[in-house]
């Protein structure tokens, strides 16, 4: 199961109920995470971790997995 | 003004578009202020240009529908222009990069990237002779990442501290994405089924 918080930054950046979004989540697997959420999405991701991104990181992000494990690797 | 008409105009439509090859007579005051616009120019790294009509006419008019096409893409309920691809083409290689820039902000976040892109690949691919395709955004302009990702382009590269900034000169970033023709090919059998 994906943790909640990787879920949770994906659903305020795409602007939809967490419980909407699979835990196989990837681009192009809904609407909702379209091209506006995706910058919000790792703007969002560099907020939390205190950062910026580093372009090999960023390429990266396709999947709620994704984004879990780049919380994961910068508690 | 230097005018090419060497080679054959794009006209296409998608579901929500018309794309055709622009004319030096769609220069517009429109197209103008997009080019002064900092949020639509600076994920380009592209500098504000103040241009003159007559300068704008001059610079659509350098695409030959051969080696370079200016596209514009048209509303097709409005018929307004809400932005332009540039489609570098090299024969000898058979390669087209694609670069975009919406101007109108109120179609952003509206998949207008990807539904005109797959129009175009179309016909580079299917009838001029194009066999890959390729698109340099950089790295942190995420919504055109994002727009590759989500079209099926892959990732090739990373050009590291490639270029300068056109606002405060400190180096950025820039990533290669590339479709071949059996790839997109491919992505519309699936798409199909």
């Amino acid at each position: 199961m994906s943790p909640p918080r990787a879920k949770r930054l994906l659903a305020e950046a795409a602007n939809c109920d967490p419980a909407a979004i699979a835990d196989d989540a990837a681009i192009g697997s809904f609407e909702s995470w379209d091209s506006l959420a995706h910058l919000r999405l790792v703007l969002a991701l560099e907020e939390r971790i205190g950062r910026q991104l580093d372009p090999d990181e960023s390429v990266r992000i396709e999947t709620l997995s994704d984004i879990a494990a780049l919380l994961a690797a910068n508690e | 003004m230097t005018i090419h008409t060497k080679g054959r105009p794009v006209l296409l439509t998608s579901k929500r578009f018309a794309l055709r090859s622009l004319k030096p007579t769609d220069a517009s005051e429109r197209w103008i202020s997009w080019l002064k616009d900092p949020e639509v120019m600076g994920p380009l790294n592209a500098p504000i240009r103040k241009w003159t009509a007559q300068e704008l006419m001059a610079h659509i008019g350098s695409a030959d529908n051969d080696n370079r096409y200016l596209i514009g893409l048209f509303d097709l309920a409005s018929k307004l222009q809400i932005g332009f691809y540039m489609v570098d083409v090299d024969q000898f290689h058979r390669r087209a990069t694609f670069n975009v820039v919406i101007g109108d902000r109120s179609w952003w976040g509206k998949s207008v990237v990807n539904e005109t892109r797959a129009a175009l690949l179309d016909e580079f691919f299917n009838n001029r002779g194009v066999e890959k395709a390729s698109g340099t955004p950089l790295a942190r302009n995420f919504p055109a990442v994002f727009n590759y990702k989500a079209q099926g382009w892959r990732h090739e590269g990373t050009f590291r501290r490639q270029c300068l900034s056109v606002t405060d000169g400190s180096r950025l970033d820039q990533y290669q994405f590339g479709l071949t023709r059996d790839e997109w090919r491919a992505i519309r059998l699936e798409d199909a089924q």
